[in-house]
């Protein structure tokens, strides 16, 4: 694409172009994420209901919870977190840095690659191939497709960045800069060690931890803040203040948000647990630097076009639920009140929150700003605002009463939060359902209509006609 | 941020990590470097792709060499062990799996038993049981250091001590103290010649029921789970949530026409079980014949009752003896007591 006649770009509207680059890639990426949040959320309803009747569907092993439970969790941060993730990084790069997507073609090849990774995986839970493990629950076979495939998009992005206009970088691209090459590396290195050199007894566990704690802690973070530093002051119209905090964060959070995740109670060595607790202690110091400048970047402020204040609104609850649990994990990083929530509800649920209520929150209020402006048409707001109520109420109503109930009744025993979740599972499973029908339904509207987005399927024409 | 401060963060770093986490050294001063130059001296203008690469690269090392490098490099040593089974007999431990349990473990893992079972047995704290046995000769300095000890710390003389040492037998000077106290009066009676013995106890919700040294206890094993309990697993399915029971010592508790109901239909066990039924893991030839067990359903028993591994005692973590205070000599025979809770010995 970049190899396109250059005048013919700088005659337009610079954004034009750029969105125009982007076009295709990211609302290829988005629309995926979009139909995984959906598997997800009827996954997990379906779990959910497992639990209540364990009678149902017991003679198809397909459905055994023990296979419906990773299968969603998969969906939900490998189909939904990280293509979302990686469609607004494109976007947030190019619009930051002025440029068009460098080889967009790369992003979409490599999409599809990382879809057939996550839909093998996902068959492969399905099947009873999994490998026993927790965060890297999928076969180890589909690891290397997913790697290739996100070094694809990968190679996009980075390259995307090195062709900025300006010199400096800001906060956003250092924190999406970051976690594009930071994911590869760690899935790369947790396959090499339990895959290929084959790590004995609980060294697996502990390989996978130390993804587990990259791919949460670093990564999806990572991902989250970055959209944070660029829409919380680019919505409300000011700059973004506290450089130097921002900077101190992201030193402190990669190299403390690096290592640790080992239980209290972990069958290893000791120091592992201890490690853990000391490096959520610097982690912590990190999620403080990051409130304090985006504290001072938006108190007081609200979106300057009213058009946005629905992404604004929720990228502003999605830094609340970032600083409040940074508090909740570091308390309970330490050991006592960490064995009391220990094989609890409490983490899963936390899980949950943090994977849905910070990190997807904040891409779904991206994709509602970016969406209009590549599609050309905006999402029907009558359905957005349903969506995006039982979104919000679906996540909470999901994570803080089975939250709170594991920390009442703890481990072994399903304390009634548990069974409130259901309902914010069946929420969930409205908003994501609804989300897709927007969003399909937006796309095909403009796709006939107003001719936008007929680039995408008949590029070749277009080009011809150029010619 | 000047160079002052971003030092003595540096220093900061560097100083927890050996102290504290016991970092290697020279990680310790890579760490301690990178932090320094990380804060400051560099006071890295964020611009350049390549400051920012430098510092992830080496952030990556140190997180992949201090986390999981260093954790293999000990794990990797783990050997066989001599340990005892209940009724005493010796053998070499662990047992890799035998039979058809390997096979058992595939369907585990694909039945993904893990989202709600754990397996590994925790404990919540350690206490340390005194003994001591004073000579004819020593015997007045050691009642003496045992009444300083008690003095000092504010404790009552507890059973037989109360009463004075006996002179040549073993006598409990204190029993469920901390670490701190336990080296004091180890210390004390050493000093005035007694013989001491330590011994420690694991106390925790997952451990042992004993009216007066574990209330809480729910019987999932003996002692704590190890690294060295998942020397053949593959891999070691820990669990981080716990739906229903831990399952590291099931093997131990239920015998095989136990674990086949709770696999049909748990309900048959305990009217409002959660545990779903699996179904899946049982044919049936004609319409109204009991449903038999599949190879599947077999295999998975067998792994199951492969599992007893908080059951032997290690030296890195040993089996409780139970408490023995009204009894002058410690016990010899310590298993029986802990396995009332067993509804079945004869399952394996
Ligand atoms: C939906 C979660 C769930 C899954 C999946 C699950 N279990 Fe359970 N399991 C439970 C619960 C809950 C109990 C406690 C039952 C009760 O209420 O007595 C239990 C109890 C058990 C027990 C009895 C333990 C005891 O100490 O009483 C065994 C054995 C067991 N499960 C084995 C398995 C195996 C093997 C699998 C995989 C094929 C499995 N479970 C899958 C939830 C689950």
């Amino acid at each position: 694409m970049s190899s396109e006649p250059k005048e013919d770009v700088a005659k337009q509207d610079p954004r034009e172009a750029v969105d125009r680059s982007c076009r295709g890639p990211v609302l290829f990426l988005a629309f995926s994420a979009v139909t995984w949040l959906l598997v997800y959320s009827v996954f997990a309803m379906l779990a959910g209901v497992k639990v209540h009747a364990s009678g149902m569907m017991a003679d198809s092993a397909w459905l055994a919870y023990g296979r419906i439970q990773p299968a969603s969790q998969l969906a939900l941060q490998f189909g939904f977190l990280v293509q979302l993730g990686l469609a607004v990084s494109a976007w947030i790069l190019s619009h930051r840095g002025k440029t068009v997507l460098v080889d967009g073609g790369y992003l979409i090849f490599g999409g599809m690659l990382w879809n057939i990774g996550v839909t093998l995986g996902f068959l492969g839970i399905l099947t009873g191939n999994a490998s026993g493990l927790e965060g890297l629950q999928m076969p180890g076979k589909v690891l290397p497709l997913l790697f290739f495939g996100f070094v694809l998009v990968g190679l996009s992005i980075v390259q995307t960045n090195n062709r900025r206009t300006d010199e400096e970088m800001s906060p956003a691209q250092w924190f999406l800069f970051a976690a594009t090459l930071w994911l590869p590396w760690v899935l790369a290195g947790s396959y090499l060690l339990i895959h290929f050199f084959n790590a004995k007894g609980v060294m697996a566990n502990i390989v996978d931890w130390w993804f587990i704690q990259n791919f949460a802690r670093v990564y999806l973070t990572f991902v989250g803040l970055g959209t944070l530093f660029h829409f919380l002051p680019a919505l409300s119209g000011r700059q973004l203040m506290g450089r130097g905090y921002a900077q101190f964060a992201f030193w402190v959070m990669l190299l403390f948000g690096s290592v640790g995740g080992v239980g209290p109670g972990a069958p290893v060595p000791a120091w592992l647990p201890a490690l853990s607790t000391v490096s959520a202690v610097f982690y912590f110091f990190g999620v403080i630097a990051v409130w304090v400048s985006l504290n001072q970047t938006i108190s007081g402020a609200s979106a300057a076009d009213t058009a946005d204040s629905l992404a604004y609104n929720l990228m502003r609850l999605a830094a609340l639920i970032f600083i409040s649990m940074g508090v909740l994990n570091v308390f309970f990083a330490f050991p006592g009140p960490g064995s009391v929530a220990e094989f609890t509800t409490y983490g899963p649920a936390m899980k949950l929150l943090f994977n849905l209520g910070f990190i997807g929150l904040i891409l779904v209020a991206a994709l509602y700003h970016i969406f209009p402006s590549l599609a050309g048409i905006d999402f029907s707001p009558k359905m957005t605002r349903i969506q995006t109520t039982a979104i919000v109420f679906g996540v909470l109503g999901a994570t803080l009463p089975s939250a709170l109930g594991g920390l009442m009744s703890g481990d072994a025993v399903l304390g009634s939060g548990f069974y409130f979740a259901s309902l914010g599972d069946l929420l969930l499973l409205a908003g994501s359902a609804i989300l897709f029908l927007n969003f399909l339904g937006a796309i095909l509207f403009s796709i006939k209509n107003c001719g936008c987005l007929a680039g995408i399927c008949c590029r070749g024409e277009k080009k011809e006609a150029n010619a | 941020m000047t160079i002052g401060l971003s030092f003595l963060l540096g220093l900061l770093a560097g100083s927890v990590s050996y102290f504290m986490l016991g970092l290697w050294w020279p990680l310790a001063v890579l760490l301690g470097l990178f932090a320094w130059l990380a804060f400051g001296l560099l006071d890295v203008k964020m611009d350049s792709t390549f400051t920012l690469l430098g510092g992830m690269l080496l952030v990556f090392c140190v997180s992949l060499s201090g986390m999981v490098l260093r954790a293999n490099d000990q794990l990797s040593g783990l050997q066989y062990v001599d340990t005892q089974d209940v009724d005493g007999t010796e053998f070499r431990y662990p047992v890799p799996p035998l039979g058809q349990a390997r096979y058992g473990e595939k369907i585990y893992k694909a039945s993904g038993c893990v989202a709600c079972h754990t397996q590994q047995v925790t404990h919540e704290s350690v206490a340390l049981d005194v003994k001591a046995m004073a000579g004819e000769k020593n015997l007045a300095a050691v009642q003496e250091a045992a009444s300083r000890f008690y003095k000092l710390t504010g404790r009552k003389a507890s059973g037989g001590a109360a009463l004075g040492l006996p002179a040549g037998e073993w006598e409990t000077i204190v029993t469920g103290a901390n670490a701190a106290d336990a080296s004091k009066a180890r210390n004390f009676l050493a000093a005035a010649g007694a013989s001491v013995d330590v011994q420690v106890r694991f106390r925790g919700e997952d451990l042992m029921h004993n009216d007066l040294q574990n209330p809480e206890g729910r019987n999932w094993g003996r002692r704590r789970s190890v690294a060295q309990d998942y020397l053949f697993a593959e891999p070691p399915m820990l669990g981080s949530v716990r739906i229903g029971p831990d399952l590291a010592n099931i093997g131990a508790r239920y015998n095989r026409d136990m674990l086949m109901s709770v696999l049909l239909d748990p309900k048959t066990l305990k009217k409002d079980s959660k545990m779903p039924q699996h179904g899946f893991l049982f044919e049936q030839a004609e319409k109204d014949e009991q449903r038999q067990p599949t190879r599947e359903a077999e295999a998975l028993v067998d792994y199951l009752l492969s599992l007893k591994s908080a059951n032997y005692p290690l030296p890195e973590a040993p089996v409780d003896q139970p408490f023995t205070s009204s009894m002058p000599k410690p016990a010899t025979a310590p298993a029986e007591a802990a396995d009332t809770a067993k509804p079945d010995e004869a399952g394996k």
